[in-house]
């Protein structure tokens, strides 16, 4: 039979109380980091991006002078050998800002016999290795309502201090969704969580973040056993971040109401991304987490027309 | 109730049983604990109204671990016992306890005790009278006393070791009877039929009359017992008894010495039969130190049979002085010895080609030794006999031609050499039949049969006190079985020999009669005193008593004898009695054991049908309370049901949760991977040792290589001698003489190949004292006489080969030197030297019409490099009555030696040419072809035997076969 349990106070991530310390957070945090590096790695071999002109510092390639363009862009030192005029193109280099959002709700330190991981921990890894990833692709990385965008090697640490430091103030309660704050045109959000909230929050954050044309993508984390249900006989149902509970005589008779309501509840979501041009990805934690991520670079990179070029390099 | 002894102190409580319906009914409507699942998306459903909301029911099994409980508790409330007392009711008289205390009561003594000690008790209460009347009080006056003294005499009772006759006591209770005519009687029978129980039963009906109650107490477990020890061959067999009634189907027995030290167990079952058979398969030793036998876990006196020397098998080895032939078996002097001492005593015979048989008979430690036709026992084998006999070994000799042609110390009188033929051809005697033993003989009261004959034996000196070492003697009054004491041992000699060529004496029955007699003075002469024995066995007849030294008591347990127990005649054989218990008798050192059971007893069950008699079982066992019990299973139930319940609410997943399971199963997976590595591992290492590349292998061979070599002999080389037929000579040392060997073997060897169907291998050196001789059938030794003598040790396998069948052919190459008259040659003094530790059988030149000159060749002599040397053989039994019919004679098996002086080798010896090496005397063609002829005649009659003696008869057989 499926057994799932929630994560007890000192095993879920970056999540620590005053009592326990840093030194517990310590001690689970560097294989967070050292697991999101891994990750990034894995990816930044599997796909090469396609590199393009563009404004930039390095070099790229001559090419002819086409009549219109500003005589300023003649090189003129190369053109001098020759009897053509050549430009001298750079690489497209341009500094983006991507927020990541990770989801440490209760509701977060979840998991099932069926998964590797628990929703929290891959939720944190998802978002760190996303984080790796887009600095050294140049990037600039923040945390929406925590920690400014910057371009630092060691994000990684700088995201963990950062939330450490977060779930150390005393009254810190996880939230469910991101702060709603407008985030500016042309930066990139990332948002990873289980979304298991109201339509209509969602909807409200979403377009908040979206208001100035801010591009997003949400990836839904989830459980095994919150997808298929796997429950039968004389049950007990207690929610975790609440009090509610239900008791029910057959649980596997609620299995396919359960099932369509969740599925309606995923298209809402989905229905909510599309409205502004956010994407929408789901994501199991019984699946690798490296799936996930390399999904998600591979949308923002579209999204963000060659945001992630020269990561390779 | 039921039919089980199971009884309740308050069956009302059993009627709450019925309220365990509704306890199932209250059960299944009582759900357990639901399964508490945390769950995130909850929300998603929460308003959904559960659409069935029965509650899941108890399972099966948790509903009937719950009955059960209540159950076992209402058991429990309701006092139930194991086994319950019967219920008497209340009789008028007094209460006569009948007690059977024979040897099978042993088997319940304390159930026994307590049913006549409940019966008084009881009757006590009621306010009667009780007495008590064992059987084996017999005729002795039954009084009241007080149930107090009562109960005090019945613990003191003990079973006796023997069966009491159940009608002497009939009398006294009869009498009981007659003045208390309305008693209660109560018989605690054995349930045996011995000791005549119907005839007793009738007896206490009869005097009981009509009113009165009889009631039987029938044993419920009937007694084993064992009869009839017999010390087999092979084993101890025990005849194993029971009463058809059933009783233990299995069991063991145990044998212990006379101290009381195990010495063996076997087991025993019966297959339906009343009676069966246990083997101790024990070496003889073993088994003749039992002196107990009892089986396992049966406390009685019927259960153990007592062993004394009766049982006793000695063993005897048998060394016979001929040449070993197995082929022949009649021929073999021990052959009829050990058929004679076979079914009173093991007989052993050393193996056959040992190279010293008298010591290693010796060291079997044997009872006995028998040596049959044994001229000269020398070297160590010399100094360990004396000892033997010294320390109590009786040794037996038989006559025969080696005996007379030499003497050693071991024999009873001094011999004449030669000794004497009565019938034959030179003689004007007839053969002599024996005399009757003489009163002081051991062999006294045996019939000296008419039909046996002595035709030849070997005589004593005629000396003081030889009448006294005589035990058997021939008609004429010359000894014919002579004795002496020596030390604490016996020298007996036969003036015949063991087989039946001097006298039929080995073929009648009274040759097992006096071997019989000699066998037993072995066993006592160890312990008995030094003189007297011879005369002892005479005079058995005397009635001597021997008193009780320990005595078993009814529970077959060995003690001190009672006060009441009388000497028995020391030829006492009947079984134990009041008077005469079983046990030990007599002093420590010849004990004799009286049995319970005689060994052809048999064990019936008491027949008590068609008689008025209230039968009852006895009571196996106290009655137990079986409440604590019940009690105990309810709890245990009780936990049972509470771990169950906790687990179907889940309660025990918190507790899975904090286990550290993956350390644990991860320190078990790496102990298991280490296993197997070391599993697969270990092979892999002992493959590569047995790989080795060859060049390391080589280097190991080299390092052992010098030890093998030294054992290696030298001149054997590696050619090993086995690997074809081939002929040998003696290295004598001197280089010529060792050369010529060489090359006369080789020459004879090419003779024989190309005129023979023998295609021999090259011939080899040999060192006697070194090499293994069992591999050459001849083996040629030219005497060098300036050569040292070998060792003793040599001389004993030299004449260990001879007896093996190997043949010496000996030259002492000095036909030339040697006049008849003069003063032997040195080498025929030496030769002299070297066969006076060996066997050497009587010796004549060859006949002429002696097989050896008939196997191939048709020869008149030997001849080598001279011609006028004899050659010696051994000589051939006398000739039979009608020479003209047989052109060849042989003996019954091939001569172990030849000597001859011609120096054959010599004259065989050529070059690889042909071309012969050294020159003849007086030197002719026809004399080396002679030679030649003489050396092959010689190989085929050692490979041959008497074969060609045989086929002269060819042409009579197929006429005959023709017919």
């Amino acid at each position: 039979m499926v057994d799932a349990r929630l994560l007890d106070e000192d095993e879920s991530g970056v999540q620590a109380s005053h009592s326990q310390g840093a030194l517990d957070i310590a001690r689970r945090l560097p294989s967070l980091v050292v697991a999101a590096k891994q990750v990034a790695a894995t990816v930044m071999h599997g796909v090469h991006g396609r590199r393009r002109a563009g404004v930039g510092e390095t070099f790229w390639q001559f090419r002819p002078f086409v009549w219109g363009e500003p005589t300023t862009r003649i090189d003129w030192r190369r053109s001098a050998r020759d009897d053509r005029v050549y430009v001298r193109e750079r690489e497209w280099e341009a500094a983006h800002t991507v927020w990541i959002w990770m989801d440490r709700s209760p509701s977060m330190n979840y998991v099932s016999s069926l998964a590797a991981q628990a929703k929290v921990d891959r939720a944190l890894v998802l978002g760190m290795a996303a984080a790796d990833l887009l600095v050294r692709g140049g990037e600039r990385v923040g945390i929406p309502g925590l920690m400014r965008a910057v371009a630092t090697r060691n994000i990684v640490d700088r995201f963990a201090e950062n939330m450490i430091e977060e779930a150390r103030r005393k009254a810190y309660v996880p939230a469910e969704l991101p702060p709603g704050d407008t985030l500016a045109a042309r930066t990139q959000a990332v948002l990873i969580g289980d979304f298991l909230s109201e339509p209509a929050e969602i909807e409200r954050t979403v377009h908040g973040m979206a208001a100035r044309g801010a591009q997003g993508h949400l990836v839904m984390i989830a459980d095994p056993v919150e997808e298929t249900f796997p429950f039968s006989g004389h049950t007990e149902f207690l929610d975790v971040d609440s009090s509610a509970r239900l008791r029910v005589g057959e649980a596997q008779s609620f299995k396919a109401e359960y099932i369509s309501r969740l599925a309606k509840h995923r298209d809402a979501v989905r229905a909510v991304c599309a409205s502004r041009g956010w994407t929408f990805a789901i994501h199991r934690t019984d699946r690798p987490a490296s799936e996930a991520l390399l999904a998600l670079r591979m949308r923002i990179e579209a999204e963000g027309g060659g945001l992630l070029q020269g990561s390779v390099a | 109730m039921l039919g089980l002894p199971l009884a309740f102190s308050a069956p009302l409580v059993l009627g709450a049983l019925a309220l365990l319906p509704v306890l199932w009914y209250l059960l299944r409507i009582t759900p357990p604990r639901p399964r508490m699942i945390a769950f995130p998306p909850l929300k998603l459903i929460l308003d959904l109204q559960p659409k069935e909301d029965t509650p899941a029911r108890t399972p099966w099994w948790l509903m009937l671990l719950r009955l059960a409980l209540a159950a076992a508790i209402v058991l429990a409330m309701a006092g139930p016992v194991w086994n319950p007392k019967p219920v008497t009711e209340a009789g008028k008289g007094p209460v006569l306890v009948v007690l059977d205390d024979g040897w099978p009561a042993a088997v319940q003594w304390s159930l026994r005790i307590s049913a006549a000690n409940d019966a008084i008790a009881t009757a006590a209460r009621q306010g009667r009278t009780g007495a008590v009347a064992a059987v084996s009080d017999g005729a002795r006056d039954i009084a009241f006393s007080d149930p107090v003294k009562t109960i005090e005499r019945l613990r003191a009772m003990k079973p006796m070791p023997y069966m009491p006759n159940r009608m002497a006591a009939l009398g006294a209770i009869k009498k009981f009877l007659a003045a208390n005519p309305q008693a209660d009687i109560l018989w605690i029978s054995d349930g045996i039929a011995a000791g005549d129980s119907r005839g007793f039963a009738e007896g206490l009906i009869a005097a009981a009359g009509n009113d009165a109650n009889v009631r039987v107490l029938n044993a419920s477990q009937l007694p084993l017992a064992l009869a009839g020890a017999e010390n087999s061959p092979s084993a101890l067999d025990v005849r194993v008894l029971r009463t058809a009634a059933g009783g233990a189907v299995q069991g063991t027995l145990r044998a212990y010495d006379l101290k009381g030290l195990p010495v063996g167990e076997t087991h025993f079952a019966f297959s339906g039969d009343t009676e069966t058979k246990a083997r101790f398969e024990l070496p003889i030793e073993l088994r003749n130190e039992i002196a107990r036998v009892e089986i396992d876990a049966e406390h009685s006196a019927g259960a153990v049979t007592l062993l004394d020397s009766r049982w006793k098998r000695r063993r005897v080895d048998v060394v016979s002085g001929v040449t070993a032939d197995v082929s022949q078996p009649l021929l073999s002097p021990s052959y009829y010895v050990t058929k004679a001492l076979a079914p009173f005593a093991d007989v052993r015979e050393p193996r056959v080609g040992i190279r010293d048989p008298v010591s290693a008979a010796l060291d079997e430690h044997p009872a006995m030794l028998v040596l049959a036709d044994v001229g000269v026992v020398a070297g160590a084998a010399q100094d360990k006999l004396k000892q033997f006999i010294e320390d109590g070994g009786v040794l037996l000799r038989f006559a025969g031609s080696r005996l007379a042609a030499s003497t050693d110390d071991f024999v009873p009188v001094r011999l004449r050499r030669g000794g004497r033929v009565l019938g034959g051809s030179l003689s004007w005697d007839t053969p002599r039949r024996l005399a009757p033993f003489e009163r002081e003989s051991p062999f006294y009261g045996l019939a000296a049969s008419e039909e046996i004959s002595v035709t030849r034996q070997v005589l004593a000196e005629p000396e003081a006190g030889l009448p006294g070492k005589t035990w058997a003697a021939l008609a004429d009054g010359t000894p014919m079985v002579t004795a002496v004491r020596r030390g604490k041992g016996l020298i007996v000699l036969f003036h015949v020999t063991a087989d039946t060529t001097w006298s039929n004496l080995p073929l009648s029955g009274l040759f097992v009669d006096m071997l019989r007699r000699i066998t037993a003075m072995s066993g006592e002469s160890a312990t008995g005193d030094t003189n007297a024995t011879a005369s002892a066995e005479g005079q058995a007849n005397r009635t001597e008593t021997v008193a009780p030294t320990r005595t078993l008591d009814g529970f077959g347990v060995l003690g001190d004898p009672p006060v009441t127990a009388k000497p028995i005649p020391i030829d006492h054989s009947g079984v134990g009695s009041a008077d005469h218990p079983p046990g030990f008798y007599g002093p420590v050192t010849a004990l004799v054991a009286v049995n319970t059971l005689s060994p052809q007893d048999k064990l019936e069950a008491a027949n008590f049908q068609g008689l008025r008699l209230d039968m009852q079982a006895l009571r196996p066992a106290e009655p137990i309370d079986l409440r604590p019990w019940f009690i105990c299973l309810a709890f245990i139930a009780l936990l049972a049901d509470a771990l169950a319940s906790i687990w179907l609410g889940g309660g025990l997943r918190g507790l899975r949760k904090r286990t550290p399971g993956r350390a644990v199963s991860a320190a078990i997976l790496a102990v298991l991977a280490f296993g197997a590595v070391e599993m697969t591992g270990a092979p892999r290492a002992h493959a590569q040792m047995q790989f080795d590349p060859p060049s390391s292998r080589g280097q190991f061979d080299l390092r052992n290589m010098p030890g093998q070599r030294q054992q290696a002999p030298a001149t054997l080389g590696n050619v090993h001698p086995a690997l074809a037929t081939r002929l040998a000579y003696v290295i004598t040392g001197d280089a010529k003489i060792d050369e010529a060997s060489q090359a006369g073997l080789m020459t004879l060897s090419r003779a024989l190949a190309a005129r023979t169907a023998l295609t021999p291998g090259d011939p080899m050196g040999v060192d006697p004292s070194k090499d293994e001789l069992v591999f050459f059938p001849l083996i040629y030794w030219p005497i060098v006489a300036s050569r040292p003598q070998p060792s003793a040790d040599t001389v004993a396998r030299i004449s260990n080969f001879m007896k093996q069948g190997g043949m010496m052919v000996f030259d002492t190459r000095d036909a030339m030197t040697n006049r008849p008259g003069d003063a032997p040659t040195p080498e025929t003094q030496w030769l002299r030297r070297l066969l006076a530790g060996v066997d050497v059988p009587e010796l004549e030149v060859v006949p002429r019409d002696h097989v050896v000159t008939k196997t191939f060749y048709l020869l008149d002599n030997f001849v080598g490099r001279t011609t006028v040397g004899q050659t010696w053989i051994e000589a051939l039994p006398p000739a039979t009555e009608d020479p003209a019919q047989r052109p060849a004679r042989a003996s019954d098996s091939v001569s172990p030696i030849v000597i001859t002086s011609n120096d054959l080798a010599a004259a065989w010896a050529a070059d690889s040419r042909g071309q012969p090496l050294y020159p003849l005397i007086p030197g002719t063609n026809r004399q080396r072809e002679m030679a030649i002829r003489g050396g092959v005649n010689l190989v085929m009659y050692t490979l041959t035997g008497n074969y060609k003696s045989d086929q002269v008869h060819v042409r009579d057989l197929l006429e005959r076969l023709g017919h």
